[in-house]
Formats: structure tokens, C-alpha cells, sequence
């Protein structure tokens, strides 16, 4: 018997007369594939080059010399005297927002003159023709043509808390190769307008071609203040590393969406292979081995999986354009600021959609082909042995669902590798499989135990629902987990995401115990420190109304390679209230006087969790041009920024860093005064800067705006996974009535009318339903320990309270039941279309 | 006479004007060693060091260090990045035994540190490039891509001011005119790193600093300078200005040093330079430079020789015009008896001048 006759017999002529079967498993794997497709070029535009906006307009240097709160710029006439032939390039690195379109671009400020120097770079270039000129103009800019400029035009910059005018003087080619928009300024009007008088933020150095890397590496080093230099490019790799952890915890995300898809595709194959039992069977008579028969439903799906990744990559490039503002929120208010860069569809992405696509559908079709080779060619033409199977095994299979479930207790258990929480997704994964071994013993249960007081309840076409369910466990336990899958990760990703806000909301309460809160209007990010003159600070304590006003310095600093931030803190005038919580619950005031006394640091959870940091022990840090160690009393509860807070006092700050304008204001108000006018009064006191002034309820709401665009991705990935499922749930409905058409029509024979035909199916759906989410809600609370104790620890750190988000469970649930239902309304449809007599002499 | 004056005017910035600074003057008084340091009451200035040196071995070098300062702005300002000044530098090397030229220009600010002139220090830099100006003589240090020097020259006389009563004029009218002094002969030692060897070597130096506020007059083109020390201790230093008609300045002038250090100044009538017609054209530049010349100066009964041991000396310019600057030989009489020497020898304005990095 010829392979090509086994393909059309087996596999071509079932696909031409039941398009439908095929259409649910081309649904399950693009659907399921799109959405990985898609969180990855998301991934990949958000922060996908992870570029540091910082070394925009970096040339290929070898080094570089940084320090948190930059190196005083004596160090530049020290490197520029060095007895090598180096290429020296100090910078002033900011941000300016370009107040016409509220964008926020890189500001970059050069040794116009020395720049000269360096013959074929994209700076000498554009500064080229006026860069002498108005070299000590301070209004002269230099912009990247994509922000519209033409070379004498005025733009309006808000650089820290102050919008001025500047004149573009010329302009800076290729800013899509550099991937993103800048200013660039002469050093000194860059000094002038950051307030970053006496310090440069980077020496770009580039080394003689003679030599390797590490010779020169140890003779700079020598000659440096110890730990400010590093190769190039270290921030753009800390950002990296940094954002490793949430891309990979995105992509499990995405591959639970492939899983739902899995469960749809094993359904599919299933239903087919028994329903070819019998041509399967005559295969099998006519001389087909049983290789050949497995091969043929592999060869089968793995068509599909090529078929359905080739859909994928448009429909995920689709599901990217949505997801890739969301992503770049998450990325900028919880890492670095950073623009989405262009979505291509790389050859990457096109190997991950095929590996994706073709290797769930080939392994969710194993097991079925399997089985169909196993079809001796005597049983073929006898049906239902298969259902018998299934009840014979389920007791076994829910045996391996404990033992699988036990070994996923076992594994959340365990410790991160490699700093990632691999055990925590494979306690997940085990879970998960518990519970599809599970389905089929639970939907029998169910279905046996419900059957008398559903037909009490609902009458006669619940009773045919149930049994039905019962009886064709192969089917419905499939898509029961399916369902259940998909309505358990909505659910565990609503209860941890539910939890985290309510644990924001609380630690909100402590954190934020001002009256009125002030920083730079202009761009919000993780990342960025934009500056209040100090001047300013101190008009507005000295504001009628006014109690006291504290004062926050942050910087951008790297710790042992990753990001983190600094921050200097004041405290007003009067004891100071409650702000922080630690995670020694002593009282804050008691640490924060401590933490005055001497080198003293707090670190926020995240940061202590990352670098292993306790409190008692000490951290070291490059600050400026020296290198201190503080010693960490205690550790805070901080949900704000993921890469991690140090808190030192305001003044042990300024001793190292002595820039005295502060990045945030707390403003408490004299108890009793008025509320309205004192805000009116600073407000006035103001007029000029350009800040952003937050009651506390304001900037509560604020918060959590911010928070909730955080997880606004998280909820799209598992609407994808939803949408997989209910799709599967409506074209496995219509694969079931395809396969029962000879029952409908008989039970049409015996008068059943075509609303108890559709109320039977529409029960059917509904069965299955509610069975899906009393599983799924049963496994997602499973997952969701496993998420906020295991997963969420062991990649950021944070400390989540468990919290029920019960009115937004409810609704979802509901949601998912509803369409469930509704999906059941054009199989339903089809059913009832069913012509009787013809059905019936059919077979 | 020296130099890139042209090439420094193209740095012309828009802050500062002539008027901002004092004019060369006759009657200026020369004192060392402040005279050695800044003036920044004139607009620009210069440094300018040039060598012909040989190691034990016989290996001939040729150098030169400059550093050239011209004023931006007069105003006051406590912030280091802001420009008064403009810094650049040229520092080259003749391999004279190995016939090879390198040389790199430099522009830098004054900056924190970067570039310079401290009396306090004895110091006039820019970045790694230095002289350090001491009592006993001046130590230069210079590190290139390519070649590393460093050496200790030694004066053998005292400053000789060039021109007359204080004032070097250049061409007539105020303004046009600049304070010169020279070091005509520096005994010099040290070392000079190349390929990855390190020669010691041992010559004759000679120094040059100018400061003035002005420019060329307008109808010259450029000029051709020179400075010789002859064997038997007596130094020579000659310029004549073009002009666009192809005669020569009447300002044209140059002073001869006797072996005791005094000095003669040299009329435009007591010399001729003469270029003899053979050229060599740069391949760059294209410019065709003449490289050969006869000096004669029958108020002293001299006939010189000028000849090149290498060719290819031009510093090709990014910052400004390109310029032929190289060590040469000399060899003549004088009152019949024979006169060996050496000595350096630019020449500008024969290159079409290129397309500036900075605008005019």
C-alpha cells in the first residue's frame, strides 16, 4: 500500500470533508503561537535594545570612567595629560523634554572643541559647521533630524524643573540608527542648563590600536580613582541583565498561551483519530505499518504547525502593535526610560514561530498518533473502545496527577537557578498536568453524581448533557482542562496582581505621609532624576502654612553590575512621621536617626534581595570620584522600582555628592492651616519652574494609574489565552456535534424538538463551563501561591500580602462562562440545521 | 616670523574682536621669564619648538612641537568649559634615516586642565603634549599614535628679540606686526620612541614664541622662513612674505646670532632667498613646495646651500591650511671659508587652502 494513498485516505480526504476540525487546530496554533511571536518582537521593540538612552551618540570607545553623581571634572585634564595616546571624550548626560511634543530625548552635552579631534563621528560632523561658532553660546543646540528641526529654529526645552528656549544650530543625521532622538550642547551650556556645575556624568576613553584591551584596562586603572572605570557599554549591559529577568518571566506568560493551545491541538487530534478509527482499521487490513500510520498523523501535524506559525507571524505582529505601548510602559516605569524601537519580523522570530508552532502541534499529536498505530486492523471497525480506555484509566491518571502534584509542592519549594525561578515554573507545569490527569476523573464524578439533580433541576436535555459528558470522557476531559488552564493562569495572574495592588495600596499609606508632594514636570521614569533648583526648596518652606518640607536626591548608579538608584533623604524640621516600613518592624524614626549618625544606608527589598545584601552587613560604593562602604542597618518594604533603592541621609549624601538640588519635595503643612491657600501660595512661589505639585491623595492615585499600566500587559496576554481557549471550547463544540450527528438524529427521530437539541448543547457547553472553572479557580489558586511566594520572590524580591480580588475574580469568571456558552451557540446552530431522515440513513 | 598665522585666523570666533585686545607695538621691553609664559592681552600666540636631532647609532630625526593660543572671549567667567581661549598644537617627526614623515594636530579649550599655560608650573600643554619651562632649560614630552619624545633642551645663549625696537612688523601699518623673541640654540638630549624602539638622541634645538593681535596684510599670500645653525656656533633666522603678485614684502626681514649671542637684524635689503625651480608636489595636497633654495647675504659675504634630507615634510591640515615644515642642511661660505649646518624650514600658502574643519 502506497504512503501516498495512506496520506489521501488518512489524512487529505478527512481534511477536505471536515474543514472545520483542521480550522480548530490551525485556531489553537496560531492563537497560541501569535502570542509568544508577539511578547517577543513587543519585548524586542520595548526594551528590546536595551540600549541606555545614555550612550546615545557614543562612538566605538574602549572605555569608560563613570561614578555615581558624576566625577568632578578636574579627572578629564587628568585623563587628557595621560602619558597615552588616548581619545578622551567627557559628557554631560541628561534628559530634556521637548516641550512642543511632551517627548522625552536624550540630552547629551560635548567638548564641542575637542570633538573636532575626532575625525569621521556623527558629532564632529554635525558640530562641524557652527560648533566654534557658538561655543560659548548657551542656547546652542544641535537636535537629530527626526524631531522636525530646520538649522536657525527655536525649540522649547524643559530640561530638570526649568523650560527655556534654545536655537538649533545644527543638526545630527541617522537618528534612527542610533535608535532614538537627542539634543546634543556644547559641555559647558550643558553644564549651565543640568545645574551640573564642577562634574562631568562620563569619559567616554578610547584606547591606542596597540596593545590589547587588558593592558590598557590595568594602566588606566592605575591611574584612576579605584572603580570608576569600566569597558563601554556596561550600563547598556546592566540594563540587560536587569531586564532579563522580566523579559524571561513575559515569555512564560506567553507560553502558557501555547500551552492552552496544546491542550486544544491534543483535543483535535484526538477527536480525529477516533473517528478515523475505522479507516484507520482499514489501513491497517489493506498492509499499512503501524509507523507508517503514526507518521502519517505526525506528518499531519506537524503541516498544521507549519501552516498555523506562518499565521501566527502576521497575526502576532498584529497582537505586538498592541502590546508594545503596554510593554514600554512596564518597562519605563519600572526600569529604564527607553522609546519603542521599530517591530521587525526577523529571521528570529520566524525560527521561534516555527520551532513554537510545529513542535506543540507535533507533540500535543504524539500521544494521539501513537494510539492510532496501535489500532489492530480486527478493531477497527468496532467504535468506542477508546471511550472504555479512558474510563478504565482515569483512576490511574489521577493517581500520577497526585504524584505530579506532589513533586510541584517539592519544586516550589526549591531555590531560584541561576537566578531565575526555573523550579517555580516547573511546580506550575507540574501542576497544571496534574490537572488535566485529573479532568477526566472529575468531569466522570461530576457527571455521574450531577445527572439526577440536573435532570430534576433543568429537566431531560441537562440529563443527555451530563451523560454525554460522562460518556465521551476522551472529548470533554481534554477540553475541560483546556479551559481550565487558561481560567486558572486568569485567575493565579488575578490574585497575585490583585495582591500585589492591595500590598501598593497599604505600603502606599505608610509611604506617603506629606501634604503636598513636588517634583520636575517632564518625563516619569524609573530611570530619570530631573532636579529642583534648590533655591526653590527653600522658598517654599519658608511658605506661610508650611511646616516643614523634605527634601529627596536620587541618582542612577550601578551596583555589581546592575542598575540601582541612590537617594539622599531629608527629613523636615519636626520629628519625622512614619514614611518607611522594615522589614525589621522596628519604629522608622528609630532607623532613620540611626541612619543620620554616620555611613549609614537602607536598602529596599528588591535591591537586598538581588545582591544578597542583610541587613548589618556593609555595601560599597563609587560616589564621585571615591569609594565608600555604608553599612545597611535595615531594609525597607519599596514596590516603586524593581532595580532597587539605597537611602542614605541628605547629608551624608551631600558630603560625597555635593550637588545640594534635590530630585523630589515632601511638603507637611502646619496642622490646622488651610490646605487650599497654602497650596496656592506655593504654587505662586513657583511661577517659574516648571513642577509638578501632588496632594497626597493625588499622587496616591497616581501611583497606582502607574501601577495598573505595570500590569495592563500581563492582563492582555492572558486575554489571548482566553480568547485560544474559548475558541477551542466552540470548535471542539462543533467537532462534537459533527461527531454525534447520527444521535442528533435520532434523538430528532424520536421527537426531540430542535430547542431541546440546542438546549442540549447549549448545556453541554455550559457543563463544561462550569466544571472548567471550578478547576480552574481550584488550580489557579495553586498558581497563584506559586507566583506570588515563589516566582515574584525569586525574580524581583518583593514581599506580596495574599489578597482575594474577589469582585474582579467574580467578573472575570463570569465573563469566561458566558462565553463559553455562547460558544456553544453556533454548534448549537449546526445541530439543529441537522436534516433528520438524511443523518439517519447516512450510516 | 613663524607660522600658521592663516591658518589660526580661520578660528576666528565671533565673541572676541581685535578691538578686545592690545596691538603689537615698537617700544615693547622684553622681560624673562614672565616673557616666557601668557599674554593674553594679545589675541594669539605661540610656542613653537623645532629640532634636528641623531642617536648614537647615526639615526637622524627631525621635530617639531607647537602650541598655538588665540583668543575667543575676554570675558570673565569661573566656568572652566568656557572658552577665552582656543588651544591647538602640531607635533611631528622626521625620520630622517628611515624616510618617513608623521605628524598630528590638536585643538582643544582650555577646560579643567586640558590645555594651557602656567607660569606657576612652568607648564604650556595641551593634553599630553608639553613644554615645561624651567630655570635651567625646558623639558618637552609629546606622546603621537605613532611616536613618543621626550627631551631636555638646554639654552646655549639667551633670548634674542627679533625685529626692531621690540616689534616684529610684517607688513606696513599697525597691526601687522608681532613681539618676537627666539632661543637660537639649544644643546638638547632625551629620548625618541618609534616602531617600538626607543632611540637616545642628542642635537640642536631652536624655540620660537610670538604674540600679537592682527592678521597678515591683505595682499600677501604666505611666506617662507627659516632658521639655520651653523657649525661654528652662529644662528640665522630669514623670512620673506609673498605677495599675490609674486614680489616680495618690503617687511621681510631675518637677524643673524654671533657665537657670543649677540644679534644683527637683517634688512629686506641685506638678503636673498632665492627658490630654485625644482618642486616637489605633495600627493595630498597636491601643492607644489620648492625645497631648494639659495640664501645669500653679502652684508655678511654668506652664499648658503638649503637642501631637504626628506622630501615629504608637509603637515597636511585639518583644522586649518596645509603647510611643507621639515628639517634641512645647509652648506655654504662664508668670507670663502666652508659653513656646515642645520637647520628647519616652513613654508606656507602654497596649498590651495582645503576645506577647513572650522569655518571662517
Amino acid at each position: 500500500m502506497g504512503r501516498i494513498a495512506l496520506l489521501y485516505r488518512l489524512i487529505l480526504r478527512p481534511l477536505f470533508r471536515q474543514p472545520g476540525r483542521a480550522l480548530v487546530i490551525l485556531f489553537a496554533v496560531a492563537l497560541g503561537d501569535a502570542a509568544v511571536v508577539a511578547i517577543d518582537l513587543a519585548g524586542d521593540a520595548a526594551a528590546g535594545s536595551f540600549h541606555s538612552s545614555m550612550e546615545t551618540l557614543a562612538g566605538k570607545d574602549d572605555f569608560e570612567v563613570t561614578a555615581a553623581g558624576g566625577l568632578p571634572e578636574a579627572i578629564v585634564g587628568q585623563i587628557a595629560r595621560l602619558p597615552y595616546a588616548l581619545g578622551v571624550s567627557p559628557r554631560i548626560e541628561d534628559h530634556a523634554m521637548v516641550v512642543a511634543n511632551g517627548e522625552t530625548v536624550p540630552l547629551i552635552g560635548v567638548d564641542v572643541v575637542a570633538e573636532a579631534n575626532n575625525a569621521g563621528t556623527i558629532i564632529k560632523d554635525a558640530t562641524a559647521a557652527q560648533g566654534i561658532e557658538h561655543i560659548n553660546d548657551p542656547d546652542a543646540v544641535w537636535v537629530t533630524s527626526g524631531l522636525g528641526k530646520a538649522i536657525g529654529d527655536r525649540i522649547q526645552l524643559l530640561i530638570n524643573d526649568h523650560a527655556r528656549e534654545y536655537v538649533v544650530r545644527g543638526l545630527i543625521p541617522d537618528s534612527a540608527q542610533m535608535g532614538t532622538d537627542a539634543i546634543l550642547m556644547d559641555i559647558g551650556a550643558a553644564q549651565l542648563a543640568t545645574g551640573k556645575s564642577g562634574r562631568v556624568d562620563r569619559i567616554l576613553i578610547k584606547a591606542p590600536d596597540s596593545g590589547n584591551f587588558e593592558t590598557w584596562q590595568s594602566k588606566l586603572q592605575q591611574a584612576l580613582p579605584k572603580g570608576v572605570l569600566n569597558a563601554q557599554g556596561a550600563e547598556t549591559a546592566a540594563n540587560r541583565r536587569m531586564l532579563a529577568a522580566f523579559r524571561w518571566n513575559l515569555r512564560m506568560l506567553s507560553g502558557i498561551a501555547l500551552l492552552v493551545g496544546a491542550f486544544l491541538i491534543y483535543n483535535a487530534v484526538s477527536v480525529s483519530v477516533v473517528r478515523r478509527r475505522a479507516d484507520i482499521g482499514t489501513m491497517r487490513a489493506l498492509g499499512a505499518g503501524r509507523g507508517a500510520v503514526m507518521g502519517a498523523f505526525l506528518l499531519e501535524a506537524a503541516l498544521f504547525g507549519t501552516v498555523g506559525s506562518l499565521a501566527a507571524l502576521p497575526l502576532g505582529r498584529m497582537l505586538a502593535a498592541g502590546a508594545v505601548g503596554m510593554l514600554s510602559t512596564t518597562v519605563n516605569a519600572l526600569y529604564v526610560s527607553s522609546r519603542p524601537g521599530a517591530m521587525t519580523i526577523s529571521a528570529g522570530s520566524v525560527v521561534l514561530a516555527l520551532v513554537a508552532g510545529i513542535g506543540v502541534a507535533v507533540g500535543s499529536a504524539l500521544a494521539p498518533a501513537r494510539e492510532a498505530s496501535r489500532v489492530p486492523p480486527t478493531e477497527a471497525m468496532a467504535r468506542g473502545r477508546r471511550e472504555f480506555e479512558v474510563r478504565v484509566e482515569r483512576k490511574r491518571d489521577a493517581a500520577i496527577a497526585l504524584v505530579l502534584a506532589v513533586l510541584g509542592t517539592l519544586a516550589a519549594l526549591g531555590p531560584p537557578i541561576g537566578g531565575k525561578p526555573l523550579l517555580g515554573y516547573l511546580s506550575a507545569l507540574l501542576f497544571v498536568a496534574s490537572t488535566a490527569l485529573l479532568a477526566p476523573l472529575v468531569v466522570y464524578r461530576a457527571t455521574s453524581a450531577g445527572s439526577i439533580w440536573l435532570r430534576r433541576l433543568l429537566g431531560v436535555e441537562a440529563l443527555l448533557a451530563s451523560r454525554s459528558l460522562g460518556g465521551s470522557l476522551r472529548r470533554t476531559a481534554v477540553l475541560v482542562a483546556a479551559l481550565a488552564t487558561a481560567i486558572a493562569m486568569m485567575t493565579s495572574v488575578g490574585i497575585m496582581v490583585g495582591s500585589f495592588r492591595q500590598t501598593v495600596l497599604t505600603w502606599l499609606d505608610s509611604e506617603l505621609p506629606a501634604d503636598l508632594y513636588l517634583a520636575p514636570s517632564g518625563a516619569m521614569g524609573g530611570d530619570l532624576h530631573p532636579t529642583i533648583a534648590p533655591e526653590v526648596a527653600d522658598r517654599i518652606a519658608a511658605t506661610p502654612g508650611v511646616e516643614s518640607v523634605s527634601r529627596l536626591r536620587a541618582y542612577e548608579i550601578q551596583y555589581q553590575g546592575l542598575p540601582a538608584s541612590l537617594a539622599g533623604a531629608s527629613q523636615g524640621r519636626q520629628a519625622p512621621r512614619q514614611s518607611l516600613t522594615f522589614l525589621s518592624r522596628r519604629p522608622s524614626a528609630d532607623i532613620l536617626r540611626e541612619l543620620a549618625a554616620g555611613d549609614n544606608a537602607v536598602v529596599s527589598e528588591p535591591f537586598a534581595y538581588k545582591h544578597h545584601v542583610r541587613a548589618g552587613e556593609t555595601i560599597t560604593l563609587p560616589l564621585g570620584e571615591q569609594r565608600v562602604t555604608f553599612k545597611v542597618i535595615d531594609i525597607f518594604y519599596d514596590y516603586g522600582h524593581e532595580a532597587g533603592y539605597i537611602v542614605l541621609n541628605w547629608d551624608t549624601l551631600r558630603r560625597y555628592l555635593p550637588n545640594s538640588a534635590p530630585t523630589n519635595l515632601a511638603v507637611y503643612l502646619t496642622p490646622g492651616a488651610d490646605s487650599r491657600r497654602t497650596r496656592a501660595e506655593i504654587q505662586k512661589a513657583i511661577a517659574n519652574q516648571s513642577l509638578m505639585m501632588l496632594s497626597n491623595g493625588e499622587i496616591r492615585q497616581q501611583a497606582i494609574r502607574v501601577f495598573d499600566q505595570t500590569f495592563a500587559i500581563t492582563y492582555a496576554v492572558e486575554a489571548i489565552s482566553i480568547l485560544v481557549a474559548i475558541g477551542g471550547v466552540a470548535g471542539a463544540l462543533i467537532s462534537i456535534v459533527m461527531d454525534r450527528r447520527r444521535e442528533f438524529g435520532v434523538l430528532r427521530y424520536l421527537g426531540g424538538t430542535s430547542v431541546q437539541i440546542r438546549k442540549l448543547i447549549l448545556f453541554e457547553a455550559g457543563l463544561i463551563g462550569i466544571l472548567a472553572n471550578i478547576l480552574g479557580v481550584v488550580l489557579g489558586y495553586v498558581l497563584s501561591l506559586v507566583l506570588v511566594y515563589v516566582i515574584n520572590k525569586q525574580s524581583f524580591g518583593w514581599t506580596i500580602q495574599f489578597h482575594w480580588p474577589v469582585a474582579v475574580l467574580l467578573g472575570s469568571l463570569s465573563l469566561v462562562y458566558v462565553a463559553t456558552v455562547l460558544a456553544g451557540l453556533f454548534p448549537a446552530r449546526l445541530a439543529v440545521r441537522l436534516d433528520p431522515m438524511e443523518v439517519v440513513h447516512e450510516e | 616670523m613663524r607660522n600658521k598665522l592663516f591658518a589660526l585666523l580661520l578660528l576666528t570666533a565671533t565673541y572676541a574682536t581685535a578691538q578686545d585686545y592690545k596691538i603689537a607695538q615698537p617700544g615693547y621691553t622684553f622681560a624673562f621669564p614672565q616673557d616666557y609664559f601668557n599674554h593674553e592681552d594679545y589675541q594669539t600666540e605661540w610656542w613653537y619648538y623645532t629640532g634636528n636631532v641623531k642617536a648614537a647609532d647615526g639615526h637622524r630625526f627631525g621635530f617639531e612641537l607647537t602650541f598655538f593660543r588665540q583668543g575667543v572671549s575676554r570675558a570673565e567667567s569661573s566656568r572652566p568649559w568656557f572658552v577665552r581661549d582656543l588651544w591647538m598644537a602640531h607635533i611631528a617627526l622626521s625620520d630622517v634615516t628611515g624616510g618617513r614623515f608623521y605628524s598630528e594636530e590638536r585643538l582643544n579649550r582650555s577646560g579643567p586642565g586640558v590645555a594651557g599655560v602656567d607660569a606657576q608650573t612652568g607648564l604650556v600643554w595641551n593634553g599630553n603634549w608639553q613644554a615645561h619651562i624651567a630655570g635651567r632649560g625646558e623639558e618637552l614630552r609629546g606622546v603621537a599614535d605613532k611616536f613618543d619624545l621626550a627631551l631636555q633642551l638646554t639654552p646655549v645663549k639667551r633670548p634674542v628679540v627679533q625685529g626692531q625696537n621690540g616689534v616684529s612688523q610684517k607688513a606696513e601699518g599697525a597691526g601687522h606686526a608681532s613681539h618676537y623673541f627666539s632661543l637660537t640654540r639649544l644643546s638638547t638630549t632625551g629620548s625618541i620612541a618609534l616602531d617600538g624602539k626607543t632611540y637616545q638622541v642628542e642635537g640642536t634645538s631652536w624655540i620660537d614664541h610670538e604674540f600679537f593681535t592682527g592678521s597678515m596684510a591683505a595682499n600677501e599670500t604666505g611666506w617662507d622662513w627659516l632658521s639655520v645653525q651653523l657649525a661654528d656656533g652662529t644662528e640665522l633666522m630669514l623670512y620673506r612674505l609673498r605677495h599675490k603678485d609674486g614680489s616680495i614684502d618690503p617687511y621681510s626681514s631675518g637677524s643673524y646670532v654671533d657665537a657670543n649671542g649677540k644679534s644683527q637684524f637683517l634688512s629686506f635689503r641685506d638678503f636673498q632667498m632665492t627658490p630654485a625651480p625644482d618642486n616637489w608636489t605633495s600627493p595630498s595636497t597636491r601643492a607644489a613646495y620648492p625645497i631648494r633654495w639659495h640664501v645669500s647675504i653679502p652684508r655678511l659675504n654668506m652664499e648658503l646651500d638649503i637642501t631637504t634630507p626628506l622630501k615629504s615634510q608637509e603637515l597636511a591640515g585639518r583644522f586649518g591650511t596645509s603647510y611643507w615644515e621639515g628639517a634641512i642642511d645647509v652648506a655654504g661660505a662664508r668670507d670663502q671659508s666652508p659653513l656646515r649646518g642645520v637647520g628647519y624650514l616652513e613654508m606656507t600658502g602654497y596649498a590651495e587652502p582645503g576645506k577647513p574643519i572650522i569655518p571662517r
